[in-house]
């Protein structure tokens, strides 16, 4: 089996600090794999790497066999690799329904269809706001949504594009335990019925543990384990 | 988007406007009116860059007066007809806010204001110490006194002036307001919102930025070829920061991304200062108090301050799972 | 004599006087984190304070020098603390706001001086060895700038610069460690519109006084600032030495305008080259 995401060789540095060396991973298909490592071990520059924010100095990222190194953020989410932010920066304002009009619009199939596709807009949109239980909140600028809220935001944004790959950085961290256990639902159904892989990064051990199929740890910019559950 | 845009006072408004010329004022407030329809078009085009993309140029004026010469060039110098020459200066405003905009578009927060000013500068300073040509009778053109447009007539009449310029700017705002309500306004006014979490969802932001700086560019420039032609001629004036300052200065104190209060800012501000008979430069000098004040006491807009207001007496009681958060911006009162 | 010695010794005293301005900038950059667009109308403000010392018989650089950074010295403590700090985590504001204060500051030198070009007189120059023309204002500007400059690298290496330096790295260490914030926010832009127009006082007889003077200077610093940083102020010396230089090259090659627009299209160039900017501003947005 081909893998749905690669990277070999990955290295980063900021000034004269090497913050990440060497790195190799793969993604399968629909395979949930969790990152783990403490503070400071590079977890958000190689999360970064792989969502198109960063670029790195030296290795390749594939994504389907197709080489992504240097392709943006926004055209690796058009390809179907999401990703979460661990401090959402919502657009204050516009309306939950707005933003996840935007991201709907970064579809190329949504665009082309032109006006005969809004009517599919408007299902999408609310098939994405029941899904994440956003549904009653639709019409609230995003600068008023609570904490809760716009982490559900960011994942019916992620959502948003069908993704094949979604890459979720600390999502389940400092949330009141009914978001968290609706997060977590909305993310095992995605998984088990649209075959959508992740890569969960968190320093939550048992998280993890009950979530993903195999765990790498990251230790000072190495994978140093990789550990099957 | 404030309900009252949408009701029937803009209307009202125009309707005025379309009577004032019939209470036979003297010529000089006609003048004045369209001269401030025009700097109202002007900064509606301010707000498309600025507000509603978030892209805050000091360098407005660039396409504005480069559409002007363009149209005092192209009549004058090489005999276009008029409306050939307009449509042409139109287009050079929309390169060249095409051009800005892919210049500007890797830059972000004050870097955008700081490439936009210098990129103005140069134009104006090209523009204000050179006489490029010299025009029939040995005359030179250019430098301060400008260069003048070739009109096929001569003195319009007052009236007709007015109209003209009245008409344009509903037009223009009618069609900048459309923009802003279209599906590329939306995400403009997300990549002005949050540019990462537009990037995250797909949206190439340097591309719509660019497109942002075009439109607004073009419809600078159809302001510009208008003002040319309202004042007979293109100087250096038209290029200068002070202009640029004042689109800001109406977009800020109207409110930045609404298009309609911008041209409301520009009209009353400009009827009021210019109806005072001051000279130019207690002018700019008013223009820039009027400013800061409006700053000092609204940093993040009039608009988004009494928005804001509005929000949350509207959403307060309305939901029940709906929480306040906090409103803590990082880096503020850091002791 | 020849013509481009001339060139090149004025073209360093200005260079040096223009650091202290330039030095300024970095301040405001690094202590106070906020470009500051109205930093060119300061060196204006003492360029008149100059040319109204003369016309009423004190020709003296140092009167000029120390009155003018008294007078932009409250100004700018009072623009730093009710107008700077208030709105300085806004990124539309700021440039604007600036802009506008250099403005406003512009149009109110207008009418009160009127827009011609002022001239100051300052009495004949020295002749140097070759008939090298050596301005005394020049001269004393230089010196003086490079004194001041000296003393403020020596401030910053030791004790009593250490909470600016704090600030600059960290301001919530400063801020935990009791220090009060704001107030070395405002002082020290206050002290750096001080030094902005300390230059403009001594540099007024080099060339004309105008209202809107202060722009090339401005564009001056901004570029010395993107190109050596805030850290070290031998690099923003000697930047801008090459840049005043540079700048006296333009003018007396081609015309005073176009060093303004030399400066112009570096900064243009600059930013399009860096996209990043001016480092300490880029890494805030996390």
């Amino acid at each position: 089996m081909t893998a749905l995401l690669s990277a070999e060789g990955i290295t980063k540095s900021f000034g004269a600090t090497r913050v990440i060396e060497g790195i190799a991973l793969s993604i399968a298909p629909g395979e949930p794999v969790g990152l783990f490592g403490p503070n400071g071990s590079g977890k958000t520059t190689l999360v970064n790497i792989l969502s198109g924010l960063l670029f790195p100095d030296a290795g390749t990222v594939r994504f389907e066999g197709k080489e992504i190194t240097r392709l943006p953020i926004d055209a690796r989410y058009r390809l179907g690799v999401a990703r979460t932010f661990q401090i959402p920066h919502p657009y204050p304002a516009l309306s939950v329904h707005e933003a996840l009009r935007v991201a709907l619009a970064a579809d190329p199939g949504n665009r082309s269809a032109g006006e005969g596709a809004r009517g599919d807009e408007e299902g999408a949109i609310e098939d994405l706001l029941s899904r994440t239980g956003l549904f009653n909140q639709r019409l609230v600028p995003c600068a008023l949504l609570s904490q809760g809220c716009l982490r559900r935001l960011e994942f019916a944004r992620a959502f948003a594009c069908r993704p094949k790959l979604l890459i979720l950085d600390e999502v389940f961290s400092a949330l009141s335990a009914l978001d968290e256990k609706e997060l977590l639902d909305l993310l095992l159904a995605a998984n088990r019925d649209d075959g959508t892989a992740f890569l969960l990064v968190s320093h939550n051990p048992p998280l993890l543990k009950s979530l993903c199929r195999r765990i790498l740890v990251l230790e000072e910019g190495r994978i140093v384990r990789e550990r099957r559950v | 988007m404030l309900p009252s845009f949408r009701g029937g006072w803009p209307a009202a408004g125009i309707g005025l406007l379309l009577l004032f010329p019939l209470s036979s004022p003297d010529a000089f407030f006609l003048d004045v009116f369209t001269t401030g329809f025009l700097l109202a078009a002007f900064a509606a085009s301010w707000d498309v860059v600025g507000g509603i993309a978030g892209q805050v140029t000091l360098g407005h004026a660039l396409p504005f007066g480069a559409a002007a010469y363009a149209c005092a060039l192209l009549t004058s110098l090489a005999g276009w007809p008029l409306p050939l020459a307009v449509a042409a200066a139109i287009l050079l405003a929309a390169a060249v806010g095409a051009g800005v905009g892919t210049l500007s578009a890797p830059l972000s927060g004050p870097f955008v204001a700081l490439l936009t000013l210098a990129l103005g500068e140069i134009a104006h300073e090209a523009a204000a110490g050179n006489t490029f040509f010299s025009g029939p009778g040995g005359y030179a053109w250019g430098g301060e006194g400008g260069i003048p447009v070739a009109l096929p007539w001569q003195d319009a009449p007052p009236f007709a002036s007015y109209y003209v310029a009245l008409c344009f700017l509903c037009l223009a705002s009618f069609a900048m307001l459309r923009f802003s309500r279209s599906g590329a306004g939306l995400i403009l006014r997300a990549v002005a919102g949050s540019p990462i979490t537009a990037q995250a969802s797909g949206v190439p932001i340097a591309r719509f930025k660019r497109l942002a700086f075009t439109v607004g560019s073009a419809f600078a420039g159809a302001t510009g070829a208008g003002f040319a032609i309202h004042v007979g001629r293109a100087t250096a004036t038209d290029l200068s920061l002070e202009l640029s300052f004042q689109a800001a200065t109406f977009a800020a104190v109207g409110g930045r991304g609404t298009i309609v209060g911008p041209v409301v800012a520009a009209l009353v501000l400009h009827v009021l200062f210019q109806g005072l008979s001051l000279p130019p430069a207690a002018r700019v000098l008013l223009y820039a108090l009027t400013l800061m004040v409006t700053l000092r006491f609204f940093p993040g807009g009039v608009v988004g301050t009494v928005r804001e207001a509005a929000w949350r007496v509207r959403w307060k009681n309305g939901t029940g799972s709906f929480r306040r958060r906090g409103r803590g911006r990082p880096g503020e009162g850091g002791s | 004599m020849s013509p481009l010695s001339q060139v090149l010794l004025d073209g360093i005293f200005a260079g040096g006087t223009y650091a202290l301005m330039a030095a300024g900038m970095a301040l405001i950059l690094g202590v106070v984190k906020v470009i500051n667009l109205s930093h060119g109308a300061f060196f204006t403000l003492g360029a008149y304070v100059a040319y109204a010392l003369a016309e009423r018989g004190i020709a003296h650089p140092g009167a000029a020098a120390l009155l003018s950074a008294a007078i932009a010295f409250a100004f700018g403590v009072f623009l730093g603390k009710s107008f700077v700090n208030p709105i300085r985590s806004h990124p539309f504001a700021l440039p604007v706001g600036t802009l506008a204060c250099a403005l406003l500051f512009e149009q109110a030198a207008q009418m009160v001086w009127g827009p011609h070009p002022l001239s100051i007189e300052t009495g004949a120059p020295w002749v140097g060895p070759g008939g090298l023309l050596i301005r005394r204002w020049g001269a004393i500007a230089f010196l003086s700038s490079a004194a001041l400059l000296a003393g403020l690298k020596g401030l910053l290496a030791t004790r009593p610069g250490l909470p600016l330096r704090l600030i600059a790295e960290d301001e919530e260490i400063a801020g935990s460690l009791g220090m009060d914030v704001e107030a070395i926010r405002y002082l020290t832009f206050g002290g750096a519109c001080a030094m902005a127009a300390a230059a403009g006082a001594l540099l007024s007889p080099s060339g004309a006084v105008t209202p809107t003077m202060g722009r090339a200077p401005l564009i001056l610093s901004l570029v010395v600032v993107i190109v050596a940083g805030m850290d070290s102020i031998g690099a923003i010396f000697l930047l801008s030495i090459g840049l005043g230089i540079l700048g006296n090259a333009c003018a007396y090659l081609l015309s005073p305008q176009w060093s303004y627009v030399a400066l112009l299209a570096a900064v243009s160039l600059l930013l399009a080259a860096r996209p990043a900017g001016i480092v300490v501003l880029a890494g805030r947005s996390d």
